[in-house]
């Protein structure tokens, strides 16, 4: 008998453990979750409440026409969401190439490749902005969407050569046998397999450029503003709105807990590049 | 004829295949045009700001020239001799090593102890990841409203315990906040990396030890921890190279305030780019980032590719 108790008292102590872990984890999140529900005094009142009846205002009045959300939801769904189309179509491209041919050089190729992705941005953002605003860019959509391809480019190409390494070569043979031409094969053979891991890639490029707030601080102009960057407008001299603050926070990372939820699977190699998998 | 091509074709490898049942030896093959555009995009991106910043790092460069000037080694003389410069150099390194040990550490220990709680293991992860997907401007919302003194929980919940203070505008206090905001948000990254390496053990050494008699402190110590320490080495500089990245928490927590207590080395190069527009320094400065991480970079692939041979 005793060992049966000991062994239900060791996982006890370890459920335990992992319930304060996973309360400190998810605290901050569930509060704000709880804030953005609140009306202003609930929000401020000491000791704080867990239980009240939530009060949509404050999201009412964010997509309201003074609000002004959708415009910045508009500017954020646009931005990360063209970025992410181009570094997959061009990303899905050379990465199989990267998967399948031996080049000259390829260490060097693709340690360059890793490197763009690893960059300091903060280095990395002081040349683009000098180029962007040779070219005109700053302030525009069309530069926004540019810096964020420069951000998840390499990374597309690292993860899809990845993918793409583990597709295996024979089905390719086997369709240019029966008469596909290179890019044929790759099309209707190659993709199928590798779809999952192209769902990932595209999920994990939407939310580096969704939730990023350097490059649209410095490359959005009035007009194209993200909603990071909208949400650090109202961090103000007089003080925070943190009613709406809490919102619009709540806002920004409930599509990307549920997609990050959804690839879980492969988001160890997306957000390791692919070093274990 | 066709007949023919097709049979070269199956015995040939694959490279010769392909430009073969074209008919013909292709200078170009298909793959050089699908990498073209991407490389061309890279190159832009990245050889150009690279020699632009190596340039401007000689050049007196600010918005309010029309035109940078030669300066020869001044940038360098003032980045270099400059205590802002080694002073927020030395709070990076704090920063990672604290940031990066308490990572390692709850993120290493999460790991195992998912990994022998079988019921709720899928669940318990789930949830535990949910901080990643967290933007970091929200995770500086976040700590700045729960930290605020007056009406912050975790304020609150230290003043049950006796500690009243302001520690986002504590110069002892910020740097420790913002790094603990840091182990928040990426601990769950170690888990995950760590999870995936137990889960590829293979199972029959770790059953032998345990039919040997190994208690689990031992299996851990002497098997388990040198299975996976190429793991653990390889989310240790992905955690590095993140955190030269790192800037937006603390432009919307401390502004690298207060009395610079929270300036990190990226946050100083946008200080000096964007606020004293003073771009030669701050290329200066990004190259001396930039030479750390393609070092840690370097580690990296070379890890990456001791596993692949």
């Amino acid at each position: 008998m005793a060992p049966r108790v000991r062994k239900i008292a060791m996982y006890l102590v370890l459920y335990s453990i992992a319930g304060i872990a996973l309360l400190w984890a998810l605290l901050p999140v569930l509060w704000m979750l709880l804030s953005s529900l609140k009306t202003q005094a609930g929000m401020f009142s000491m000791p704080p409440k867990f239980i009240f009846k939530p009060n949509f205002d404050t999201f009412a009045y964010m997509f309201s026409e003074r609000g002004n959300f959708t415009h910045f939801l508009t500017n954020s769904v646009i931005a990360s969401g063209v970025s992410t189309g181009i570094s997959l179509v061009l990303g899905t491209l050379g990465g199989f190439a990267l998967a399948r041919r031996k080049f000259k050089g390829e260490k060097h190729i693709s340690f360059w490749i890793i490197s763009t992705r690893m960059a300091p941005i903060p280095a990395v953002l002081l040349p683009l902005y000098l180029m962007f605003s040779k070219m005109g860019l700053i302030g525009t959509m069309t530069g926004l969407i540019f810096a964020y391809t420069t951000l998840n480019l390499p990374f597309a190409l690292w993860m899809m050569m990845i993918f793409f390494k583990e597709v295996p070569v024979d089905l390719e043979e086997a369709a240019m046998i029966d008469g596909c031409s290179r890019f044929q094969a790759f099309w209707r053979v190659v993709i199928p397999p590798a779809a999952p891991g192209l769902v990932a890639t595209g999920i994990l490029c939407l939310m580096f450029a969704w939730n990023d707030f350097l490059f649209a601080s410095v490359f959005s102009g009035h007009e194209n503003q993200t909603i990071p960057v909208a949400a650090t407008l109202l961090i103000t001299q007089q003080g925070i709105a943190w009613g709406q603050a809490m919102a619009t926070g709540t806002v920004i990372i409930t599509p990307m807990v549920i997609a990050g939820l959804i690839v879980r699977k492969y988001l160890v190699r997306g957000l390791s590049m692919g070093a274990v998998k | 004829m066709r007949l023919d091509i097709k049979v070269n074709a199956y015995r040939k490898p694959l490279e010769t295949a392909g430009t073969l049942v074209h008919g013909r030896r292709k200078k170009w093959s298909t793959e050089f045009w699908m990498l073209l555009p991407s490389m061309i995009l890279l190159a832009v991106i990245s050889i150009f700001p690279f020699l632009y910043m190596i340039y401007a790092s000689f050049m007196d460069y600010s918005l309010s020239f029309d035109e940078p000037t030669f300066n020869g080694m001044k940038n360098w003389e003032k980045v270099l001799t400059n205590d802002t410069f080694w002073a927020s150099w030395g709070r990076t390194a704090v920063y990672a090593l604290c940031g990066l040990s308490l990572e390692m550490l709850i993120g290493v220990g999460m790991a195992l102890l998912i990994y022998v709680l079988p019921k709720a293991r899928n669940l318990i992860l789930t949830l535990w990841m949910i901080p990643l997907f967290v933007a970091p401007v929200v995770v500086g919302l976040l700590g700045r409203f729960l930290l605020n003194s007056t009406y912050g929980l975790y304020a609150w919940l230290f003043r049950l315990i006796g500690v009243e203070t302001e520690i986002l505008g504590n110069v002892s206090t910020a740097l420790p906040a913002i790094i603990l905001m840091d182990v928040w948000e990426w601990t769950p990254l170690i888990t995950m990396i760590v999870f995936a390496g137990l889960q590829s053990l293979p199972e029959e050494v770790l059953e032998a030890a345990e039919v040997d008699g190994a208690g689990y402190v031992r299996r851990l110590i002497h098997v388990i921890f040198p299975l996976i320490s190429r793991t653990i080495l390889l989310a240790l500089l992905i955690r590095m190279m993140d955190i030269l990245r790192f800037v937006d928490t603390i432009k919307i927590t401390t502004e690298g305030g207060p009395a610079d207590s929270t300036k990190v080395i990226g946050y100083h190069l946008m200080e000096v780019a964007f606020r004293f527009q003073d771009f030669g320094s701050a290329a200066a400065l990004g190259l001396s980032m930039l030479v750390v991480t393609i070092f840690l970079g370097q580690q990296f692939v070379r890890f990456m590719r001791k596993g692949e041979e």
